[in-house]
């Protein structure tokens, strides 16, 4: 019995779930780094409410590329080379191995930026516009950085420095999802059209799905 | 007696030295001063060419690792790398040399303008790719993952180029690569392209020396593997009868 495409990459995506639902590794570990970032911020900057509420945002924001990439590089996402063997001789399509890790990784980011954006919110004393918009700005981050890593940690794919060496790669390729991100969040503040920025994110969304799905059988030829 | 066929690739470093000593005299001596600038526009004859730089390195290994993708030989895997190697090392001159430029005529180091701020993005991207490379000892596995990151970065590029068009910017818009004619005086474009034509020939110097280098290493590398492997029965030793141990 064959399973298609999108099977495959739910099951792979259920896999990676289960994961971390047993080990806790986002939850427990990357969740409350975040958040001490958060609380860092105003110790380093001062505490004045005006200044906080004016960089709370952009804040909000860096946190999360900078701290979600380890959502995307996390233990539990990662296979060991028998894993990697295991997942090839069933017949599992490495493109569809992609979007399932992608998949779990941007259900994963979702999570991150909501229990951080409410601690935002609350820390920093944000008033939100347009919250309409909010939730769809939130989801083609999440999987625009989901798709990011994934890439980024296939492409990596060794033990011996990924922790260091994918932030390195991802952080300076996820500014047009910075810069989407924040802007949309500014236009809603100023009651413009964030139509563009949130274009912006489709495309960036897209050219990463097709770069990570022509690219999933190139690098798992190299192991 | 034995002869053995000269070394060409000996003649490189010495184009190099005479690139660099024509593009000093060009700059700095035969060119007169800007008007407003004075003699702080001479960097712009270092500045500019590093920048063409950069973008031609790095389109060579967007180019070689798309090479590679397709064709798996390895000399497309040592261009792209060599090429982004250099344009590393250019992009960086070209960030130094505008901060030198920046304090004095905008009295700041460093301003968040488009431009520079994508530069020094486009130069840590390139970082992670040379870093990539290190991660790993397998020769065709750092190939292929390198050219897939060396295909991917270069959308770095345009985005840098058009900066300055698409955003509001600080940094002068292009002067050259336009439409129009330029906005410079007859003898500074003459001497910036002589200084462009100059950095180029450095580059196909600098490139040639450098894939040599990597055609080595590659070598040192599969002899080191080859000889890696433990010989079977080398763990076994020759009882040595009456002697204590």
């Amino acid at each position: 019995m064959s399973v298609s495409f999108f099977g495959q990459a739910r099951t792979v995506a259920s896999r990676d779930l289960l994961r971390e639902r047993r080990s806790g590794e986002v939850a427990w570990v990357t969740l409350p780094f975040g958040a001490v970032a958060l609380l860092l911020v105003p110790i380093a900057i001062g505490t004045d409410a005006p200044t906080l509420r004016a960089v709370g945002i952009g804040m909000f924001w860096v946190v999360v590329m900078l701290f979600g990439v380890l959502v995307s590089v996390r233990r539990t996402g990662a296979d060991s080379q028998s894993q990697k063997d295991m997942v090839s001789l069933t017949g599992i399509d490495p493109a569809a191995s992609f979007v399932g890790s992608a998949w779990a990784s941007s259900l994963l980011l979702i999570v991150f930026e909501v229990i951080l954006g409410l601690l935002t919110i609350a820390l920093y004393d944000i008033r939100i516009v347009g919250w309409a918009w909010v939730p769809l700005i939130l989801i083609l981050v999440a999987v625009g950085l989901g798709l990011l890593g994934t890439l980024a940690g296939g492409i990596v794919s060794t033990d011996r420095s990924a922790a260091a060496l994918v932030p390195l790669i991802v952080a300076p390729m996820s500014v047009p999802l910075l810069i989407a991100a924040t802007q949309a969040f500014e236009g809603l503040r100023l009651g413009h059209s964030i139509l563009t920025w949130i274009l912006m994110l489709v495309v960036v969304v897209l050219v990463l799905a097709i770069a990570g799905v022509l690219s999933a059988r190139p690098l798992q030829e190299t192991g | 007696m034995t002869t053995t066929a000269p070394d060409r690739s000996r003649v490189w470093p010495w184009i190099a030295i005479v690139v660099a000593g024509l593009v000093t005299l060009v700059a700095g001596m035969l060119v007169p001063q800007d008007a407003v600038q004075g003699q702080l526009s001479r960097i712009l004859y270092v500045h500019v060419p590093g920048a063409w730089l950069a973008y031609l390195a790095f389109g060579v290994t967007m180019a070689a690792s798309a090479m590679y993708l397709w064709r798996s030989t390895l000399i497309w895997d040592r261009l792209a790398a060599s090429s982004a190697e250099i344009g590393v090392y250019f992009t960086g001159l070209t960030l130094a040399l505008g901060m030198i430029w920046g304090k004095p005529t905008w009295g700041v180091w460093w301003t968040w303008d488009a431009r520079l701020t994508l530069t020094a993005i486009m130069f840590f991207v390139y970082l992670g790719y040379l870093a990539l490379r290190r991660t790993t000892d397998d020769i065709d596995a750092r190939a292929k993952r390198s050219a897939i990151l060396g295909v991917l970065a270069v959308v770095q590029v345009p985005l840098v180029h058009f900066s300055v068009v698409w955003w509001r910017s600080l940094h002068q818009a292009p002067t050259l690569l336009k439409p129009e004619s330029p906005d410079m005086d007859g003898e500074m474009v003459v001497a910036l392209l002589v200084s462009l034509a100059m950095f180029t020939l450095m580059y196909v110097a600098m490139m040639v020396k450098r894939m040599e280098l990597a055609r080595l290493e590659e070598q040192v590398l599969r002899a080191e593997q080859s000889d890696a492997g433990p010989v079977a029965g080398a763990a076994v030793t020759a009882p040595s009868l009456g002697e204590e141990s």
